[in-house]
């Protein structure tokens, strides 16, 4: 009866079904059932909880893992114990029950799944690394993206601290001048998403990350990046657990601009007036009096620009918006007033278990994490039903998770942009009060204080900045064995988003450049996408040898749409009046267009494995893929891979070492690809828009005509990109399996790179053609090197170590140019520059070589030089300093990466901690434009003045302060700083609490941990750990063109969290 | 299950998979076509060469899709004004630099180079949306006769040639050293060795002459006709020293009567609709402020900077103010000439701090058409104010005007998104007019024609600037309690008395007089310096002097001597890098151009010489 109910309720609705099961009972007769548990290598486990399913009733073990517990004969025993993976045994009227509980620390999942199909751990060939997924839990991001970094070799993650923030995962380096996104296969079903904050990281159940092509090329067409493949939980028969975690915690910036930034308004002031006496311009009076005696002023105000001192203003002559009237401040300070602290709550319930012909996992999300950044939010609710159910031979089943996240405030992760709350208006002068005299918002509405929007302001009219992401994504699917160790297999994977926006721009009176329109925006989009796939699985084993083949098939369709509408001067500002509506905002304004896409995927797939008595591998990979992306007669790509692997350990000469239980050399070669382009490239697309092409040609003032240019060049011949990785690894395995080490050498040639090679104007707007012309080299290595120790019975511990490094080379750009200037320019200068022979985004500017002094500028002709200038090293000899002296002057790209985690476990008490670094790197500090350069007369550094440039101070830090100094700013290797850093990632200590001590929790774990603790680092901006900015151009995504260069990210967080798991 | 049902369950599921493999091989599936875009054919019509032409209009100024939005403004304020003496970047020190190192001659840095840029980028666009006009219409002629009238063919042919000659000829005043792209063309990395620039734009004028109407396709204000193409040779041809063609092709524009000067100054530059686009207006960028587009691309947006700051009722920005050598320039002799025919006193004298209003020295009366000066009504608005200056301390007291609509124009903009439209509107960006060409004729006669008719022209221009003075404008008590005379007086243009000096002194902020040149011309030089100052006074503030100061000979000298008397007022114009000849003689290519023009290890287009 209890079996129907759960089958009814799991296939139709799954909310109620968790409260019944808990109140389900089974009847039978009582028996008494004792036993030891013990761990896996036979230390008896005390305190680990004993239940018998769906009954009250439960005991612990003692400090000898023993128990005893009165039962029906036909119940079911769950043993729990943190850290260590539960177990159900049935007791069939059995008197005694041992139980070998596994730990989760530190195992690898024997049985892995891999590509359409799972395979022992010990059976692969290729580079795959599996996460543990028990420390990416002890992190509080959004995202399990997040959770990554430190944690496989190879394998970077960049995100910054906004709540939610874009994750950039990267496999073995970047393999393309565009779109390096691993791909992700979510329970079967490809993703490709670069945020995935609606899968809740407390859901998953095993993480691998495919990393060459010898493991990936089985997913061919998008593998490029390498591949993520993402298990959720389910259930396990005969084990019905149900969860509960709660955890909430503190986040704040872990560290402020308010540590770098001056905060006192007359030492500003000293700043101010070195600048112009240095350019030879008067010092202005109209804020602080007298240079040589300022004083803050009683109030600013936008008068003729000579005085501000206030002895001639009227305080009651304010009027908004044409009178305002500031309190001159003493010294605000803007990050203290936008930043602080941010609460954070997360709670999930999960139920699952099973029976003999079913299995169930359901589970609730609610996370609550308020950003450090004044009005910033982000919520999401979800829940996931994974069910399986066998019909005879049948099994069928669905992995189904629907989500809702809200994201408040409008800040996301590219906060970076100028005009954001984190970009250039954090700079305000501290002179600026944060409200003027009638509590309204203040700004630099006077000659002299920049033209800096109040950061806070932006924060609060952005409050209703609402965004909204709501996902279905699962699938649904049927196992058929059908006998003879043929297995076939259909799963229909579905993806289906829907986002929403609504934007608000407030008017700013009180800036210098007034803005008085108000505008609201909103956009909405929707996405499809589905893949269904087909797999027929043979599995034999004769003798010693054993052969499995896989055959596929799968389709795939995207389409996405989306609408945007605008409309400006409302009426009213107030939330509720913002809608695009004609009594509401001025009706001529409106305005509304929506653009879409539609691509589609063909592929077919066969893949055999053999081995011979666990001694020799060999493996073989063919895909076939067709995709809608390119031209029609290049639009099939064939990806193969081979695989082999020698276990030297059963060899009769190593079979009888001591030191080494494992020994497996392994090779791999193959061929990936990639078609992540826009849809719709290989024809010429012609447009236009009315504040591009249309024009008045009439004279009327009114009436334009539409006027229409190509947008976009075709390139018929479009065709895949390849990735060709050639792998070798080493596995070992010593004393007693307690020592691991793995380690991979490899080299990836890219050719055929997809990517729009820019071209010169004299071409026009047009966006250039994709072209397939480039090369790009990645070679490295990963390693990780682990160990598990105890010290006496109750002391565990266990440390990992991994490390990668990579080298990326461009081989080859368009056949015609050897370098192009970077995508992304940064106000009027451009940082990046790709380059053959160096890596992709390469810092590129001016050699900075001191600064000049009077000898040099004798001899020296351009115009720009002066002493206490930055000196520029005259590369091409000229004499002149020119674009022509430009040089190569650094990488984003680190020399080496490294996690280290480290686990204690005694008694009831266990502690974990893992590290992060970062090595060689270097970082394009573009916030020196504000505060070294002070453009836009902004906030600079505190030592900014002391430590710059004077006739007796030649050694100095910073160049002379010299308002007129248009030259030192030049992007040169003075902007370029070691980014090197090591961080504590997190530190958690946890305790298990008696079981006796609260008597209806049969087992709870309450910890706390620290995000962010601490950060080594020689880098003197705000955050070494930078996000990469989104960057699309007109060929996808080219994020990978602008990595290491600090525009003002939303730094990471430090949070402290408490958190309690329970499991009844 | 038993067995045959498990057997229908196998061969049921191998059906359904036999079934997706064979229904998604069929390649269809992979045909997906590309959306929201127009194709060729849609375009191969009418209306898509129409349209395609338009395209190329609105490259005259800055649009969302140019590289910048100052650099490549229509009137060219930042490469001719600038540079010239005319005016300074203003604002204050910190907005927008690159402009800075543009005028105190820093080319070479990283800032300057991306307005370069970004001028550059603008060029060529226009360029390359001409060649695509006219391959279409190629293409639709070929494939679809008569879906294109010949009538039209040709006008729509000649109109576009005729914008690749200027925008050709822009690239040309910038850089001397360009290449030539015709429609024809593929290959975008060619050189600027060796290319006759000058003889290729003649030849597309040239073409343009004889296949243009005399009067505008469909009477489209905006279109070029065979009349502006002649106009513009004879530009080009004073431009390349090539007087003798120029005089006789401006003399036939001047003799047919196609163009005339407005009837006063004040019409000249306008936002209202009934005097724009009169005679005098040869080429135009036609703004449209109100047109629905939501963020305001098509107005002014070039110009936009360039209005009195937060205190005016413009707000924003406070750029392109001019200099006090240019407002100094307009002080008039007794006659009613240019004080500085008579010697270089006309820039020493005190007080230069502020030349405002009610500061009685004799000013030819352009000057408050020109430049706003504080207490002198600007336009209709109420009286200029120094609290209208973003920075004084940094860059003067005087604000720009000729590019600034009439309160009474109904020419503001009303765009939905973006800033504020007090400083948008859709006053005409005029890029060519017929003072100008007529000027341009009156060198050409001082160099090798009559210098009588060179007189005649020059007195032709000061008749018309003598017709009206600037008025009170504005009936609000701001200028009645200053001005008393203004009480009921709210006429923006006052007629000047005249008289054969055609001085006037019922304004009461100026005393203006302006003369004729009464004594015939017989000196070459003083010809020839006539003119010039005229030309300044007649087009000050509108992007023309520093490529004529280029054209003349001689710059260095004239900008040593601006800027030496110049930076005893302007602090940082001290920091100027010398303007040396022949470095400067061109502007230098920008450098990310040169670097995509690389082909292997070549770079296709070379650097100006010196830089």
């Amino acid at each position: 009866m209890e079996k129907q109910i759960i089958r009814v309720l799991a296939a139709s609705g799954m909310g109620l079904l968790f409260a019944l099961t808990l109140f389900g009972t089974a009847l039978a007769q009582e028996t008494q059932v004792s036993g030891t548990v013990t761990s896996t290598t036979g230390e008896p486990l005390p305190g680990v909880a004993v239940q018998v399913r769906g009954t009250g009733t439960r005991t612990v073990t003692d400090a000898n893992g023993k128990y005893s517990v009165t039962a029906p004969g036909d119940g079911v025993l769950l043993f729990a114990l943190i850290g260590y993976k539960g177990a159900a045994r049935t007791i069939a009227g059995r008197g005694t029950i041992d139980v070998a509980l596994e730990s989760v620390v530190a195992v690898l999942e024997p049985v892995i799944v891999t590509g359409y199909m799972e395979q022992r751990r010990a059976d692969i060939t290729g580079a795959v690394s599996s996460v543990n997924v028990e420390g990416a839990t002890q992190q509080t991001s959004t995202s399990v993206l997040q959770r990554l970094d430190g944690r496989v070799p190879g394998v970077t993650v960049e995100a910054g601290g906004s709540p939610g923030s874009r994750t950039t995962v990267r496999i073995r380096g970047v393999s393309s001048f565009q779109n390096n996104d691993p791909l992700y296969i979510v329970d079967g079903t490809p993703v490709q998403d670069t945020y995935l904050n609606w899968l809740n990281p407390n859901e998953i159940g095993s993480i691998q990350v495919l990393k060459d092509a010898s493991a990936a090329s089985i997913y061919g067409s998008r593998a490029s990046n390498g591949v993520v493949i993402i298990e959720t939980k389910r259930g396990r028969p005969g084990q019905r657990q149900v969860t509960l975690d709660v955890r909430t915690g503190v986040a704040t910036p872990f560290r402020g601009l308010d540590d770098i930034l001056i905060l006192n308004s007359l030492d500003y002031f000293q700043v101010v007036k070195t600048a112009y006496q240095n350019a030879g311009l008067a010092v202005p009076t109209n804020i602080y009096g007298d240079p040589n005696n300022p004083s803050v002023p009683a109030y600013i105000w936008p008068n003729n620009g000579v005085n501000q001192t206030g002895d001639s203003l009227d305080p009651s002559s304010y009027s908004y918006p044409n009178n305002l009237i500031m309190p001159g401040s003493a010294g605000t300070n803007w990050w203290k007033a936008v930043f602080g602290a941010g609460q954070f709550r997360d709670a999930n319930l999960a139920m699952s278990g099973g029976g003999e012909d079913n299995t169930y996992h359901v589970s609730f999300n609610y996370l609550d994490q308020e950003g450090t950044a004044a009005f910033t939010r982000l919520q999401r609710g979800g829940a996931r039903v994974n069910t399986s159910f066998k019909v005879g031979r049948a099994t069928i089943g669905e992995n189904i998770a629907v989500s809702r996240q809200r994201n408040y405030g409008g800040l996301d992760d590219d906060a970076d942009r100028e005009g954001s709350i984190v970009g250039k208006n954090i700079f305000q002068q501290p002179v600026v009060p944060i409200y003027d005299i009638a509590g309204n918002f203040a700004s630099g509405k006077a000659v002299g204080l920049s033209n800096l929007t109040n950061p806070l302001k932006i924060a609060s009219a952005g409050q209703h900045n609402i965004s909204t992401n709501d996902r279905i994504f699962g699938s649904v699917f049927a196992n058929l064995d059908a006998g003879r160790a043929l297995t076939m297999s259909t799963r229909f994977g579905f993806n289906l988003g829907q986002g929403a926006f609504r934007g608000f721009s407030p008017t700013t009176f009180e800036n210098s450049e007034v803005n008085d329109i108000t505008a609201i925006n909103e956009n909405y989009n929707l996405s499809t996408e589905w893949t269904w796939s087909n797999t027929l699985n043979y599995s034999r084993t004769m003798n010693q040898h054993n052969l499995t083949l896989l055959l596929g098939q799968e389709a795939n369709q995207s389409t996405n749409r989306f609408e945007a509408g605008s409309c400006g001067n409302l009426l009213n500002q107030d939330v509720n009046s913002r809608y695009i509506q004609d009594a509401l905002c001025d009706p001529a304004t409106k305005n509304v267009f929506s653009t879409g896409g539609t691509g589609t995927l063909l592929s077919f797939f066969g893949k055999a494995d053999y081995n011979f008595a666990d001694r020799y591998f060999l493996s073989f990979t063919l895909r076939r893929d067709g995709s809608s992306r390119l031209g029609p007669t290049h639009r099939w790509g064939t990806f193969p891979a081979i695989g082999a692997g020698w276990r030297l350990s059963r060899e009769s000469f190593l079979a009888r070492n001591s030191l080494f239980s494992n020994v497996m050399l392994r090779f791999g070669w193959g061929v990936t690809g990639n078609q992540q382009i826009p849809a719709g490239r290989i024809v010429a697309q012609f447009g236009g828009d009315r504040g591009d092409t249309f024009y008045d040609i009439g004279g009327t003032g009114t009436t334009i005509q539409p006027g229409f240019k190509t947008t976009a060049i075709g390139n018929p011949d479009l065709k895949w990109e390849e990735n060709r990785s050639v792998n070798v690894g080493l596995d070992l395995e010593f004393l007693d399996g307690r020592g691991t080490f793995s380690a991979d050498v490899y080299r990836r040639n890219t050719n055929n790179l997809l990517f729009d090679p820019r071209t010169p104007a004299t071409a026009g707007s047009a966006s250039p053609p994709i072209v397939n012309i480039g090369q790009m080299r990645n070679n490295g290595i990963d390693f990780s090197i682990g160990y598990r120790g105890s010290f006496g019975a109750t002391t565990l511990w266990s440390v990992n170590f991994n490390g990668s490094h990579y080298k990326n080379k461009i081989v080859r750009i368009d056949g015609v140019s050897t370098s192009f200037i970077g995508p992304i320019a940064l106000r009027e200068q451009n940082p990046v520059i790709n380059r053959v022979g160096y890596p992709i985004g390469s810092f590129y500017g001016l050699a900075a070589d001191g600064f000049y002094s009077d000898a040099d500028t004798a001899g020296f002709s351009d115009d720009g030089a002066r002493p206490g200038r930055i000196k520029f090293k005259d590369l091409n000899g000229d004499g002149n300093i020119t674009a022509d002296d430009r040089t190569v002057i650094g990488s984003p790209h680190p020399d080496f990466t490294a996690g280290l985690d480290l686990a204690v476990r005694h008694g009831a008490w266990d502690f974990t901690a893992t590290l992060f670094g970062v090595f060689g790197n270097q970082i394009f500090d573009a916030q020196k434009y504000w505060y070294v350069f002070r453009y836009f007369d902004t906030n600079v550094r505190k030592d900014l003045l002391a430590n710059s440039w004077t006739p007796t101070n030649q050694n100095a830090k910073y160049p002379r302060v010299d308002g007129s100094d248009v030259f030192s700013r030049q992007f040169s290797s003075y902007w370029v700083e070691d980014g090197s850093y090591v961080r504590l990632r997190t530190l958690q200590v946890g305790y298990s609490l008696p079981p006796a001590l609260i008597r209806w929790i049969p087992a709870a774990r309450v910890y706390v941990q620290a995000e962010n603790l601490f950060t080594i680092t020689g880098y003197s901006g705000l955050d070494p750990a930078l996000p990469v900015r989104a960057a699309t151009g007109a060929a996808g995504d080219i994020r990978d063109q602008f990595r290491g260069i600090d525009v003002g990210s939303y730094p990471s967080n430090r949070t402290i969290t408490i958190g309690i798991t329970t499991t009844f | 299950m038993n067995k045959r049902n498990w057997k229908r369950v196998l061969h049921g599921m191998a059906g359904v998979m036999v079934a997706v493999g064979v229904t998604y091989a069929c390649k269809d599936f992979l045909d997906t076509p590309t959306q929201g875009t127009l194709d060729e054919a849609t375009l191969a019509t009418r209306a898509g060469v129409e349209g395609s032409l338009i395209a190329a209009y609105r490259s005259l100024d800055c649009s969302s899709s140019s590289a910048g939005s100052w650099g490549c403004a229509a009137s060219n304020w930042v490469w001719g004004s600038v540079p010239s003496g005319d005016a300074y970047k203003g604002s204050n020190l910190g907005d927008q630099q690159p402009i800075n190192s543009i005028e105190t001659y820093i080319w070479s840095v990283g800032d300057a180079d991306a307005y370069l840029n970004q001028k550059w980028s603008q060029a060529y666009e226009g360029v390359s949306r001409a060649n695509a006009a006219l391959r279409l219409l190629a293409k639709v002629r070929a494939e679809k006769p008569g879906e294109v009238s010949d009538a039209d063919a040709a006008g729509i042919r000649g109109e576009a040639l005729f914008l690749r000659a200027h925008y050709h000829f822009e690239a040309y005043r910038m850089w001397g050293n360009i290449p030539y792209y015709r429609e024809d063309d593929t290959d975008f990395r060619k050189t600027n060795v060796g290319v006759n620039a000058v003889a290729e734009i003649l030849t597309d004028l040239n073409e343009a002459i004889t296949l243009l109407p005399a009067t505008p396709r469909n009477l489209d204000k905006g279109r070029a006709t065979s009349w502006a193409a002649k106009a513009y040779k004879g530009r080009v041809q004073v431009y390349a020293q090539d007087h003798a063609g120029a005089l006789t092709t401006l003399r036939e524009v001047q003799t047919s009567g196609v163009y005339a000067l407005e009837t006063s100054f004040d019409r000249v530059w306008t936002g209202f609709l009934q005097y724009r686009n009169g005679r005098e207006t040869i080429l135009a960028f036609q703004a449209s402020a109100k047109d629905g587009e939501p963020t305001g691309w098509n107005s002014n947006w070039g110009e936009r900077l360039n209005f009195p700051h937060s205190g005016s009722h413009f707000g924003c920005c406070g750029f392109h103010q001019p200099s006090f050598n240019l407002v100094n320039f307009y002080q008039v002799d007794a006659a009613g000439l240019p004080l500085a025919l008579a010697g270089p006193a006309w820039n020493t004298p005190t007080p230069d701090s502020n030349f405002a209003g009610g500061i009685l020295r004799p000013v030819d009366p352009r000057l408050d058409w020109t430049v706003g000066r504080d207490n002198v009504p600007y336009k209709d608005w109420t009286l200029h104010n120094r609290s209208w200056i973003r920075d004084a301390s940094y860059s003067g007291p005087y604000s720009p005007k000729k590019n600034v609509h009439e309160q009474a124009a109904d020419a503001e903009g009303n765009a939905g998104q973006g800033w504020q439209n007090t400083q948008t509107n859709d006053v005409p960006i005029l890029i060519f007019r017929y003072a100008d060409m007529l000027l341009l004729l009156a060198e050409a006669e001082v160099e090798v024609g009559v210098l009588e008719n060179a007189r005649t022209i020059v007195n032709q221009i000061r008749a018309r600037a003598g017709q009206v003075a600037q008025g009170c404008g504005s009936a609000d008590t701001v200028v009645t309690n200053r001005y008393p005379t203004c009480a009921g007086d709210t006429r923006m243009a006052v007629p000047l008395v005249q008289n054969p000096t055609l001085d006037s002194l019922t304004t009461p902020w100026a005393v203006y007089r302006i003369g004729l040149y009464a004594t015939p011309w017989t000196d070459q030089n003083f010809a020839r310096t006539a003119v010039r100052y005229e030309r300044r006074l007649e087009l000050a503030m509108e992007g023309q002097r520093f490529f004529d100061l280029r054209r003349w000979g001689g710059a260095d000298t004239v900008i040593a001597n601006y800027v030496n008397t110049e930076k005893n007022r302007i602090p940082y114009l001290t920091l100027a890098a010398a303007f040396t000849l022949p470095k400067y003689a061109l502007y230098p290519i920008p450098s990310v151009q040169i670097e995509l023009s690389r082909v292997g290890t070549e770079d296709r287009l070379v650097q100006n010489p010196g830089w």
